[in-house]
């Protein structure tokens, strides 16, 4: 076990660096020269200044001199500087955010926290919602009510989030008043107790929630329908009816611990694959989230921000892929994970 | 020798594939080719083959059949309909920004039909003065945001008493019988009334006339254009509202009420008013507009299209010239000299220039609507040019004594104030966005878009997907190993925010328009590819342990022959399934990409980017129609899609079908 998990790690680590240097090497077609701004920032406030050799100064200092490779290396963190320093990915050096002058570590502390909570939330909501319905059209197939169900599961996942966040903003918050439109907290909230602070956070996410609760349940029924289903028919279910035990136990203890595999392969590739798509509800409803983070850097080439919130999203989907292998074993004691 | 069998082979091969292709679809959908003889039919069973069965099966589904239905009128709908239906992409006019459904803006009341005394329209309402003076509007006469009501009249203006009345962007200037100016609509740039701040640079209307009456007798003309108003009262102009409407305004503001000292102004017979300046003719046939000379920075370019040359100096040559009339389009100014010289000044933006040469003719008067021009000539006959998105041009040589012009409207009078004719643009089906665009054309336009690059991604992915899956599964082993890696690799890059950093490095890099499009859908489909190469990939690791491989292997059946024809055809039920799901879900990705900002850029519409700034409470509350309609049209594409999908997926599976 141990074995694979370190040959697992192992390759992992790997993939990172090969993503890693994909994504720098795609990212360095950008036009953009950060030495060369930082240069002519310098020589229009200060026409002393001679550019060149301001330049210089900036391209030793960001490490744009020298080729793409070395560029790449001083980026990871592991090749030197020309002044002799290392400083990058691997030794928690971000970088400095273009816009706010901000290193980038310190920078996504606070978009990374709301996205956790926003991600958690709707994970803990949507699961609370589907599981139940699923198991219930798996039992009741081929019922008025799981065709009902199929039908509005269809049409949940086929409409994009966009569009039903527009609705849900139309309804809620114009129509019904009940929700802000946009916005993490009410203006002048810093006054105010914590436990205010709190629920005044609480209200304003609750249509984003509400919304990415909504977006995830059309997929998330029918994929634990479907397992459902699949273990419903299958012969120990029979022999366990056969048996004579009563339905419940024999839906929740046979079938239910059965299904429960691919349904956790699921939930956790969901998980990760909220963080990508949360760029969407951030960006909907204004949030101070990760996503939201990513588009505004790349609305004012912030390119210390873009290529860390990158290697975030990497990271999250690389290691949730192996924690998906690892929790297969857990879940299921037939599978050997280290086979 | 080898050379040449080798490349007859290969030709060879290759229309083999393609043939081969062709019979595992025609396999798939109408059975076994093998025609049966007479004897053989009776002998033996009638059976179907799976595809065939799972075709029935589909079409025995009302919801499938049903969204097939959807999609396909969809299809036709955003294919067929920009052969008929032209758009120009980057056509924008901010008159008619935000203007609700409507298609009454040609729909002259029938109470006016016989009896019209003059029409005036400027954007999206028209308002019309019968002889026995009466006010009557047509047109899009709400405003969304405002929630002005334009056909609410004020409480002076009765059945029978207006004389003149004019109808601007957002106000209508009315004349009664007993010499009140009323104005209603919208009065936040001062278009009537009082001015509400001294500091703002709004003209206001004349003291006199706000609270006063005037001689209604003495009228000789009332115009209005964007947010601005222009009469003609005893010889004098006025003009009044916002100055950024009429740039010249204050320029005619002196010449109507000059200084000491300087000579008074000499009697204004008629104005004209574009979007940006005004003109006014004087009595004795001269063109003022308030300065010097023609200083119009926005409008170069003197034009004799009557001679078919260009003026020098517009100014110069006026100056030996008596002119009659003059008229106004949003860009243009058109000025008719006594011997039939029709002058155009102006951007030829819509063809305005185009005027026709008339034969034994000459014009005697001229009327601009927002982009086109309508003539009178001494012979009764009208003759149109210019734009002509909306038919509004379509007039060459009818019977007219009299014509009018609306903003994008044409109609034709003869001297008893019967409508003769009336044609143009009758209103927008689903509205206009905020740069005042057809929602409508949009729809379709987009909706090509949106499919072209949902169609190709998906293509894309599926090619790549069979290769890699089909080797990957059939081969085994290091190239197994290999593919599977770099499939996982590729699974693990996030996909939106992937595909959002390399749209904003195509957009850092000078790309043209149509490459940058291209490389999108390159990009959704190298990206999306890795789901279905998985399952091809267990399809065929499950298909090659069958009975029927290891047949095809023991008579010596090459392992190409084996993978491509004897196992590749076992997966393409896989392969449908996916294709037709995926091409929502591309669909959708690009959606999400553009209504982001990081697909397919305005003006180019995709049922994506015409979302794009519906998010905000105003636009969503006010503005419905502009997100409402690229909604439907794309939840119900992708919904329909989707059944289908999900429909195929269950008649071609045998386990489900066996269940039934």
């Amino acid at each position: 076990m141990v074995k694979y998990i370190l040959k697992r790690i192992m390759y992992i680590v790997l993939v990172f660096f090969l993503l890693s240097f994909l994504i720098f090497m795609i990212y360095g077609m950008v036009p953009v020269d950060k030495a060369a701004e930082a240069a002519r920032n310098e020589i229009t406030a200060n026409k002393n200044l001679d550019y060149n050799e301001r330049y210089e100064y900036w391209s030793a200092k960001y490490g744009t001199d020298g080729n793409k490779l070395e560029q790449y290396g001083r980026w990871l963190g592991v090749y030197k500087f020309s002044d002799g320093s290392r400083h990058g990915l691997l030794t928690g050096d971000l970088g400095t955010s273009r816009e706010s002058g901000r290193p980038v570590s310190e920078e996504i502390v606070e978009p990374m926290k709301n996205t956790m909570l926003l991600n958690i939330i709707s994970t803990i909501i949507a699961l609370a919602i589907t599981i139940p319905l699923g198991i219930f059209c798996a039992v009741k197939r081929g019922s008025k009510r799981d065709v009902g169900v199929q039908v509005g599961t269809i049409i949940g996942y086929s409409l994009p989030t966009f569009i039903i966040a527009i609705v849900f903003i139309w309804l809620f918050s114009v129509i019904l008043g009940w929700f802000p439109v946009s916005g993490m907290q009410t203006p002048g909230y810093l006054d105010w107790s914590p436990a205010r602070q709190f629920w005044d956070k609480m209200y304003h996410l609750s249509l984003p929630l509400i919304v990415m609760t909504f977006t995830s349940l059309g997929g998330m029924t029918r994929y634990v329908r479907a397992a459902m289903i699949e273990a419903l028919s299958m012969d120990y279910v029979r022999t366990a009816r056969a048996k004579g035990l009563r339905e419940k136990v024999v839906i929740y203890s046979h079938a239910w611990r059965n299904a429960l595999l691919p349904v956790v392969t699921l939930i956790i590739g969901w998980f990760l694959g909220i963080f990508g798509g949360s760029v969407m509800i951030e960006n909907i409803f204004s949030l101070n989230g990760m996503g939201q983070l990513y588009y505004n850097a790349l609305q004012q080439n912030d390119n210390d921000i873009i290529l860390s919130v990158q290697m975030f999203y990497i990271a999250i989907s690389l290691f949730g892929n192996l924690f998906i292998d690892l929790i297969y074993g857990v879940v299921d004691p037939r599978v050997r994970v280290n086979r | 020798m080898s050379d040449k069998k080798k490349n007859a082979n290969g030709t060879a091969e290759k229309k083999g594939f393609f043939a081969t292709l062709g019979s595992w679809i025609k396999r798939m959908f109408f059975g076994g080719s093998k025609e049966l003889s007479e004897s053989e039919k009776f002998s033996v069973e009638n059976i179907d083959s799976p595809s065939k069965m799972a075709v029935k099966a589909f079409f025995r589904r009302k919801l499938a059949v049903l969204a097939l239905i959807v999609l396909v009128g969809l299809f036709l709908f955003v294919f067929i309909g920009p052969i008929f239906i032209k758009m120009d992409v980057n056509y924008t006019d901010a008159n008619l920004a935000n203007l609700p459904p409507n298609y009454t803006m040609l729909d002259v009341p029938s109470e006016l039909e016989g009896n019209i005394k003059s029409i005036s329209g400027f954007a999206d309402f028209t308002v019309g003065v019968s002889n026995d003076n009466t006010l009557y509007i047509w047109g899009s006469t709400f405003d969304a945001l405002s929630k002005v009501e334009y056909s609410a009249f004020p409480e002076e203006i009765k059945e029978g008493n207006v004389l003149y009345a004019a109808a601007g962007l957002d106000h209508i200037i009315a004349i009664t019988t007993e010499g009140k100016i009323v104005g209603w609509g919208k009065n936040y740039q001062c278009q009537f009334g009082y001015k509400a701040n001294e500091a703002d640079p709004y003209i206001q209307m004349p003291e006199e006339f706000i609270t006063g009456t005037i001689d209604p007798s003495k009228v000789s003309q009332l115009v209005c254009g964007y947010q601005c108003t222009a009469l003609v009262y005893d010889g004098k102009l006025y003009v009044w509202g916002n100055p950024s409407g009429m740039l010249n305004m204050k320029d005619l503001v002196e010449y109507s009420n000059p200084a000491e000292g300087k000579e008074a102004p000499k009697p204004v017979k008629q104005v004209a008013i574009s979007n940006y300046y005004a003109i006014a003719l004087l009595e004795d046939g001269s063109v003022i507009t308030g300065g010097q000379t023609f200083t119009f920075n926005r409008q170069s370019g003197y034009s004799n299209m009557a001679e078919g040359n260009k003026v020098a100096n517009l100014q110069a040559h006026l100056r030996e010239k008596k002119v009659i009339n003059i008229g106004a389009t949003k860009n243009c100014f058109a000025i008719l000299c006594d011997d039939g010289e029709l002058l155009i000044q102006g951007a030829n933006q819509f063809g305005e220039y185009d005027v026709p040469a008339l034969v034994n003719e000459k014009f005697v008067s001229v009327v601009g609507g927002t982009n086109h021009f309508v003539g009178v000539t001494d012979q009764g006959k009208a003759y149109a040019w210019g734009h002509n998105d909306g038919k509004q041009a379509e007039v060459y040589g009818e019977k007219a004594s009299v014509v009018y012009a609306g903003a994008k409207q044409t109609y034709l009078v003869d001297e008893n104030g019967e409508l003769l004719d009336s044609t143009g643009f009758k209103g927008y089906l689903m509205g206009t966005d905020k740069s005042g665009r057809d929602v409508f054309k949009r729809i379709i336009y987009g909706g090509r878009m949106t499919m072209t690059v949902g169609a190709v991604a998906v293509i894309v992915s599926t090619v790549i997907a069979i290769i890699v899956g089909c080797l990957s599964g059939y081969f085994g082993g290091w190239v197994d190993m290999l593919l599977m890696r770099i499939t996982e690799i590729f699974s693990a890059i996030p996909f939106l925010p992937f595909a959002m950093m390399l749209s904003y490095i195509i957009q850092k890099n000078p790309i043209g328009e149509t490459a940058r499009i291209v490389i999108i859908m390159i990009i959704l489909g190298l990206l999306s590819w890795t789901g279905l190469a998985r399952m091809i990939r267990a399809q065929i690791l499950a298909e090659r342990e069958k009975e029927f491989v290891l047949a095809a292997k023991a008579m010596g059946v090459k392992e190409k022959i084996i993978a491509f024809k004897h196992i590749l055809p076992n997966v393409i039920s896989v392969v449908l399934v996916s294709v037709t799901l995926d091409f929502a879900t591309c669909m959708l990705t690009e959606s999400s990409l553009s209504y982001l900002g990081f697909g397919v850029q305005q003006p180019d519409p995709t049922w994506g980017n015409m979302l794009n700034g519906a998010n905000n409470s105003i636009v969503i509350q006010n503005y419905w129609w502009q997100w409402v309609f690229p909604a439907i049209f794309l939840s119900i594409a992708t919904i329909s899609i989707n059944i289908i999908g999900d429909t195929l997926r269950d008649v071609l599976d045998p386990k489900s079908s066996q269940e039934k």
